[in-house]
């Protein structure tokens, strides 16, 4: 028989995959969100977590960020 | 999952639309064939139609514009030598879209092209004469308040302005109508506030305040157009009266007799907006502006430069290396545009200085508006003395640093390194033969987001799914 699953496709850069991988198993958003692994850069999530994780990737982003310049006070 | 966060999850799923400005021809294209049936009763439409056309059908319809029967499409084909095949196909289709041929069968089979009767008869009026004068061409007595072409381009201005400003907020509500508003809300540039149902700005909003002034105002008209029908006005003959706006002469006064009522009511829309230039509403008399006479060139995205030249052409804002914005301004409007992607550090009386930021970029980014639109933006105000600095040895393609450019790209960039597809996944076959036939269905009906074949996992759309199942229950079956 055949299984019919729900949820959203996410296409990234392998990078990001992994980062994702690594929220779903430290359980860092709550709970495990990933229903299968699909190749490097493709994942299937269950689609009530993305908002989260779209903020989260934002924070992400945020750290990662250096300002470059200065205001010039 | 219930109907509304379905909904609201493929709205976020999906990033915003960018703001489409169709030139004439897409426009038309998406007309019905009965309004461009219309249309062509309208020798300026017709002339105005023709002027955009490509090369290769304005060439085809000369030549077919006297022939009174269907010509055959392989003698059509004939005018081009195939090396030229593409362009032909090109031209051919353009014709056929627009409606200005059909095709129409020849006597003993073969299929022909037959130009729109219409359209023939009053291209032929537009390009030889005759037909009715138009009707503010009437000789007017020599105005004894004439304008010059310096008033109307600063009067155009500040009536445009008016309406950017409206939208970006500046509390001022006076010398906008009613009308003007409701148009704003009806193209989704601006909606009302859940709260207190005053007007706020959307994101096509946003990136419609970064567009260059022509577009503007054609996309504005375009949504004018389209409530016109409800106004009891005629969608065409207010097409056509802009039409033959944009083939008068600056400076000009032109004479409203022989106007009928209705065409008065647009006149004075076009007042408000700044197309037209009237003393008195009843003044009989009235100037079109520079915006008027700019809607047919919308087409070429890289046009002669900004295209009002009053206060506009004369770029104000230096960008330098350090991402900091100097903006030569003392209009709130440019101020309140610069605002919307820059963090502004100081103002003065004539000058604003601003720093471009991750975080500014950013919220402009989440408001709709794409990096393209930010640079082509600064780029298209760039200060003359921008022009001048970089002109040693490395000149970039673009005035502006090629740092700060690469920053603002990446920084958008950074933003979508996801995509979200909502969709359904289909694995746990029990045969290869039984996941290919549900792949091919899948693929045929383009619905296929994704696949493997060693995993026997298939991805559907969310919209291909029930299509997908109802064959996979039919294949059972069998």
């Amino acid at each position: 028989m055949v299984n019919v699953m729900k949820g959203v496709l996410v296409e990234c850069d392998p990078a990001m995959k992994q980062f994702l991988l690594h929220l779903d198993e430290t359980l860092a958003l709550g709970r495990k969100f990933i229903l299968q692994d699909l190749d490097e850069t493709h994942l299937f999530i269950s689609s009530d977590i993305v908002e989260t994780l779209q903020a989260r990737v934002d924070d992400l982003m945020d750290q990662l960020s250096i300002p470059v310049h200065d205001k010039g006070l | 999952m219930s109907e509304s966060s379905k909904s609201k999850l493929s709205l976020k799923l999906n990033p915003s639309p960018t703001l489409q400005c169709k030139n004439l021809h897409e426009y038309l294209k998406s007309r019905t064939p009965q309004f461009l049936e219309t249309l062509y009763n309208y020798p300026t439409i017709c002339l105005a139609v023709y002027r955009e056309l490509p090369e290769l059908a304005r060439h085809f319809v000369i030549r077919l514009l006297f022939v009174e029967q269907p010509v055959p499409q392989a003698v059509v084909a004939s005018w081009v030598s195939q090396t030229h095949a593409k362009e032909q196909s090109k031209a051919c289709e353009a014709l056929s879209e627009l409606s200005v041929w059909q095709e129409a069968p020849i006597p003993g089979g073969l299929p022909g092209w037959m130009l729109a009767q219409s359209f023939k008869k009053n291209l032929k009026v537009a390009l030889l004469g005759g037909g009715r004068p138009w009707s503010m061409s009437s000789s007017l007595e020599p105005d004894g308040k004439a304008r010059d072409i310096a008033f109307l381009d600063a009067y155009a201005l500040e009536r445009w302005e008016c309406v950017l400003h409206y939208m970006v907020g500046s509390a001022q509500t006076e010398g906008i109508s009613a009308d003007a508003v409701r148009i704003l809300l009806h193209a989704g540039l601006m909606t009302r506030d859940a709260e207190d149902g005053s007007a706020v700005i959307t994101k096509a909003g946003f990136q419609f305040l970064l567009l260059s002034t022509a577009k503007q105002v054609w996309l504005f008209l375009q949504h004018y157009l389209h409530t016109a029908e409800k106004r009891s006005l005629s969608a065409a003959e207010c097409l056509a009266f802009l039409y033959q706006l944009s083939f008068s002469t600056l400076g000009k006064d032109y004479s409203t007799e022989g106007m009928s009522n209705n065409m008065l009511v647009f006149l004075q829309h076009l007042r408000e907006f700044g197309l037209v230039y009237q003393r008195k509403r009843k003044a009989g008399r009235f100037y079109p502006t520079r915006l008027a006479l700019n809607i047919t060139c919308v087409s070429d995205a890289a046009g002669p430069g900004p295209l009002l030249s009053a206060g506009q052409a004369r770029g104000h804002l230096v960008l330098e290396t350090n991402y900091r914005v100097y903006a030569y301004t003392h209009s709130s409007l440019q101020v309140a545009l610069l605002g919307l992607f820059t963090e502004l550090l100081y103002r003065f009386p004539n000058l604003v200085v601003g720093v471009l930021t991750r975080e500014s970029v950013r919220q402009a980014l989440r408001g709709g508006i794409t990096a393209d639109q930010i640079i082509h933006y600064l780029e298209q105000h760039s200060h003359p003395q921008m022009l001048k600095s970089e002109s040693g040895g490395i000149r970039a393609t673009s005035v502006l640093p090629p740092t700060v450019v690469d920053q603002i790209r990446l920084w958008e960039a950074e933003r979508n390194r996801f995509t979200y597809t909502e969709g359904v996944v289909y694995n746990q076959f029990l045969s290869q033969a039984d996941f290919t036939a549900l792949r091919d269905y899948a693929r045929a009906a383009g619905v296929l987001t994704w696949q493997s074949e060693r995993t026997r996992t298939a991805l559907v759309t969310r919209a291909g799914h029930d299509d997908v199942k109802r064959f996979w229950k039919r294949y059972n079956k069998t």
